[in-house]
């Protein structure tokens, strides 16, 4: 057998394996646990994931990889945070109170400057294919049979609606919440009181009882859960519509961000599986300084106090913490004071769960413009989220006799990065 | 390395099969061919195979899949008492020949095509006019696809066409690859930068054989209109180096392993319109009008075989090669005899779709049931003996919920009454002629259709998975305009309903709406316990007796 060298889209796999080129239509197999062997791996403790994606690529000069003085380093100094001698940019100072939780990676390559993929990078861990998004893999796999929650929800105030899921099935793909608004339709029809409710809801299992026999569950499987999966939600309608704690808003700030951590920490409280929050607008193609003195002046306190309350609460043992963005931004500084799109020498941070805290992967040379040591790109980066987490990512997703490498297998795990 | 050229191969194959069948080609129609090859050399293919589906049944399949929606309740009782014979074959042709089955392939060929990706230069609605219409005249999909491939955007006529190449905005990585996806069945993505680790058919100069004839192409924004346009250079080839091996390779345009197509003598004359800023230019031999010759011709059956795969997969509910655009050595068709047959037959037929979809439809393999009786077993391998579950696409479900529910007749009554009196006024007789009626039919319902696309609609490929998301889910349970259909008004199912008294009447009424068919003693049985358990709160009991029906797996599934 070859060795598979990097590219990787699932239809490789596919040849690989010879998947029964007749296999019941394409139909994936249900369950809402994830495999046995994988259940095992994860068992006792619910791992859950918290990702803050920085939409557009925050600046790494500006945040995690500061180069003050240097050519490209920008105005902004570096400030040093609770790691001796780990410095970050002044613009994180709440951060930096914290960085003895956190660590950071700061020699990602991805070779693209594309924001999609770069994105799709980051979030599968393969340049491309159809493959899960990271938060469809923890819904999968850590997602307790009887969650009371869907497995990965995305706070986010706009923009692009991905299909997340692939192969693991709808059931696992995001639900999308708009900032802190539920998602739609979460309330019964006018005058349908829950007697009614519960007897639409009978009959309409009694008629699928009766067309079920005789013919494949897969398809109907499928459709059955997405209502159950919409009980769930219209359950717990009021936990939805819950105003924040006023003190707590102050500390989160009154802001959008501010509200959409608030609403992530209720729901990991509430044992959701994977949340992710998107903070919007690093793009800062003009301006870039101004921009990220206001942009991350946001971020910092914000995500500190979120950092502190899983802390205090003793989650973040359980909970990785992904701050990342779909790449970085240019050493060099454009006409317009701003910086471009930038896959080739970034940085994010990351801690929680199975995540050795107060470290520093790998470096920039001097100007920040290439990658001088332990150089990583998302796939690298997959790995080490999921076996963080407990999963082993060198093992395959097992779908209807199909098997599929779940992390890139020409990539592996920042293993000193490991608890 | 193994070479294998799969088009080859198959093209053997199919002259052999071609030859076989010949014999008695001339008095079998294709559609008892189809069923003979099916079932050929399979002797447990009887004992498994499910008988054909009732009327009822039939109905409904085949009014989806060849007009987008279900039957009317008149329909189905017309069908149920006719005693025609040839009924079905009747039915087939009036539906083919219909406005419907122009908008319903409309529909598909849309999604397949342009993969509900965002407009950029070419709007929607101007594109899907061309594609209705170009079905409605049954257009053969090779002119279809010239019409694709050679226009410009310079001819607001022709524009249009131009969608596939423009909202692609001519890119190599994304035409290229779905040049190989859409029209030949391979997904050459990988081939780009290597040739395909796993699968020995997929080779980079495959992809780029296909890059190489629109490599000189560019945008082009007209500076008059403010319109993007396609240009051309006179030069320029394309070369590539395997990021494995750093072997270097150049190639030509070409069709997977067709031969190459060389451009002609150098003349001097390089450009009908020479390059400069803000001119289009236009060379005298154009690699990008090759492109349409090549993919169309007749010796490219990866082209033919491709088309043929997808029709059959629509009306099957799979394709002899799954996924649809992973055709290679290790993933070979399931039935390598019947692709064989069709694409001779589609070919001597000059890709006439409307044909092949008439014989499809009329073969038993597409008329089985989708039910095997409880004691037998459900076939491990997809063999074509049972119907399968096909999940009604979001435009299918929307206008069957709109049939089922009433709207769609109120609707067509009340832009019927409009027209008829203009028609009064100036003699005219627009109101009775059924394309008039289906466009101002979709007219007035189109926004509930976008609802359904937005809710139900995936951006991007389209796979052969079925997914249900909790979103949809809510949709249907709690969502505003499912429920605005069920509230009793005028003439609509859940006022129809209200109208009757005994609980059979009430049954034998939903079902025939909402299912199609007929309800049998134990389901009249069950409605007549649900009435009588939702006695106290009547005004809800009848729209959540519908919304269960429409709700549920029968109704969410052609079967």
């Amino acid at each position: 057998m070859r060795r598979n060298q990097g590219c990787n889209p699932l239809d490789h796999q596919v040849a690989r394996r010879q998947f029964l080129a007749g296999a019941a239509g394409g139909a994936i197999s249900l369950g809402l646990s994830g495999a046995p062997a994988i259940a095992e791996q994860v068992q006792g403790q619910h791992k859950r994931i918290l990702q803050v994606y920085l939409q557009g690529g925050v600046s790494q000069l500006e945040s995690w990889d500061p180069k003050p003085g240097t050519e490209f380093g920008g105005p902004f100094r570096a400030i040093p945070t609770s790691v001796p001698g780990m410095h970050i940019s002044e613009l994180l100072p709440y951060t930096a109170q914290r960085m003895h939780l956190l660590s950071i990676v700061r020699s990602i390559n991805l070779k693209t400057n594309d924001h999609s993929q770069g994105r799709l990078f980051m979030e599968k861990g393969r340049r491309a294919g159809e493959y899960p998004y990271i938060g469809s893999i923890a819904s999968k796999y850590l997602a307790p049979a009887n969650s009371e929650l869907p497995g990965y929800i995305h706070i986010s105030t706009r923009g692009l609606n991905d299909s997340t899921s692939a192969f693991l099935g709808a059931q696992h793909g995001q639900l999308k919440f708009e900032g802190v608004k539920p998602p739609k339709n979460l309330g019964l029809p006018k005058g349908l009181d829950q007697t009614a409710a519960a007897r639409r809801i009978q009959l309409r299992q009694q008629f699928n009882k009766q067309f079920g026999r005789g013919r494949p569950k897969s398809m109907t499987e499928s459709f059955d859960v997405s209502f159950q999966q919409a009980a769930k939600l219209m359950a717990r309608k009021t936990f939805f519509e819950k105003e924040p704690d006023g003190k707590d808003l102050e500390r989160y700030g009154k802001h959008d961000f501010g509200r959409n951590c608030l609403l992530a920490r209720t729901l990991l409280e509430n044992n959701a599986t994977c949340v992710k929050v998107t903070h919007h607008g690093y793009d800062s193609h003009a301006e870039n300084f101004n921009f990220h003195l206001e942009q991350l002046g946001e971020f910092d306190k914000t995500f500190a106090m979120l950092i502190d309350d899983l802390h205090e609460r003793g989650m973040l043992e359980s909970t990785l913490v992904m701050v990342y963005s779909e790449f970085g931004r240019t050493p060099k500084i454009n006409v317009r004071y701003g910086r471009d799109h930038w896959g080739t020498a970034w940085s994010i941070a990351l801690g929680g769960c199975g995540i050795q805290p107060g470290a520093v992967i790998g470096k920039t040379n001097e100007k920040g413009t290439a990658v001088a040591d332990r150089e990583v790109d998302a796939g690298h980066l997959f790995h080490t989220y999921l076996q963080a987490l407990g999963i082993d990512s060198t093992n395959d997703h097992e779908i209807a006799g199909r098997s599929i490498p779940i992390g890139d297998p020409t990539a592996d795990a920042i293993k000193e990065l490991l608890a | 390395m193994r070479l294998r050229s799969i088009p080859q191969l198959v093209f053997c194959t199919a002259l052999l099969v071609a030859g076989s069948v010949s014999a008695f080609s001339a008095e079998v129609p294709l559609h008892q061919q189809i069923d003979s090859l099916i079932s050929a050399g399979k002797p447990e293919f009887e004992a498994q195979a499910a008988p054909l589906a009732d009327d009822a049944t039939f109905l409904r399949r085949v009014r989806l899949d060849l007009t987008g929606t279900i039957p009317t309740v008149e329909e189905v009782q017309a069908f149920l008492a006719d005693t025609t014979p040839e009924k079905r074959t009747l039915l087939v042709d009036r539906l083919l020949a219909s406005p419907e089955h122009g908008r319903r392939m409309q529909y598909v060929f849309d999604t397949m095509l342009m993969e509900r990706r965002r407009d950029k230069h070419v709007p929607a609605a101007e594109w899907r006019n061309y594609l209705r219409k170009s079905f409605l005249e049954n257009k053969p999909w090779d002119t279809l696809v010239q019409e694709m491939l050679t226009v410009d955007g310079t001819d607001e006529k022709t524009r249009p066409a131009a969608k596939f190449l423009l909202d692609r905005e001519l890119k190599a990585e994304v035409v290229t690859r779905d040049l190989g996806r859409l029209f030949l069945g391979r997904d050459l993505e990988c081939a780009q930068c290597h040739n395909h680790p796993n699968v020995d058919d997929y080779l980079q100069r495959h992809y780029h054989g296909l890059n190489a004839f629109l490599s000189r192409s560019y945008l082009f924004k007209d500076p008059k209109t403010k319109k993007m346009t396609i240009g051309e250079k006179a030069e320029g080839l394309v070369t590539f180096t395997s990021v494995f091996t750093n072997e270097e390779g150049k190639t030509a345009p070409r069709m997977l392993d067709l031969p190459e197509i060389p451009d002609p003598e150098k003349k001097k004359v390089l450009y009908k319109v020479k390059p400069a800023k803000n001119v289009r230019s236009v060379p005298v031999y154009s690699r990008r009008l090759q492109l349409a010759d090549a993919m169309t011709n007749s010796d490219n059956i990866a082209f033919q075989q491709n088309i043929v795969n997808r029709l059959w997969a629509m009306m099957m509910g799979r394709g002899f090669v799954e996924p649809l655009d992973m055709w290679h050595a290790d993933n070979p068709p399931s039935h390598p005899k019947v692709l064989a047959l069709l694409t001779k037959a589609f070919q001597e037929h000059d890709s006439d779709m409307r044909f092949l979809l008439r014989e499809l439809a009329l073969s038993k393999t597409y008329q089985r049931s989708s039910h095997v009786s409880v004691d037998a077993e459900y076939p491990e391998k997809v063999n074509f003996g049972v119907g399968l579950l096909k999940p009604l696409s979001p435009e299918q479900l929307a206008w069957a919920m709109m049939q089922a529910t009433g709207v769609t007749d109120k609707t067509l009554a009340s832009v019927k009454a409009k027209q008829a009196k203009v028609d009064a006024k100036k003699g005219t007789k627009q109101a009775d002629d059924p394309q008039w009626q289906e466009e101002k039919l979709h007219d007035a319902l189109k926004g509930n259709v976008t609802s359904f696309v937005t809710t139900f609609g995936t951006v991007g490929a389209q796979s052969s998975r079925f997914d249900a998301s909790a979103n949809q889910a809510l949709f249907l349970l709690n969502g505003p305009l499912v429920q605005s259909w069920l509230k009793p008004s005028g003439t609509n199912l859940t006022a129809r309903l209200k109208k009757l008294k005994t609980a059979p009447e009430i049954a034998e009424a939903l079902y025939l709406a909402v299912f199609s068919r007929l309800p049998e003693q134990t389901e009249i049985e069950q409605v007549a316990a649900y009435l009588k358990a939702s006695q106290d709160q009547p005004d809800m009991g009848l729209p959540q007796l519908v919304w269960a029906a429409l709700s549920s797996d029968e109704f969410r599934f052609n079967h």
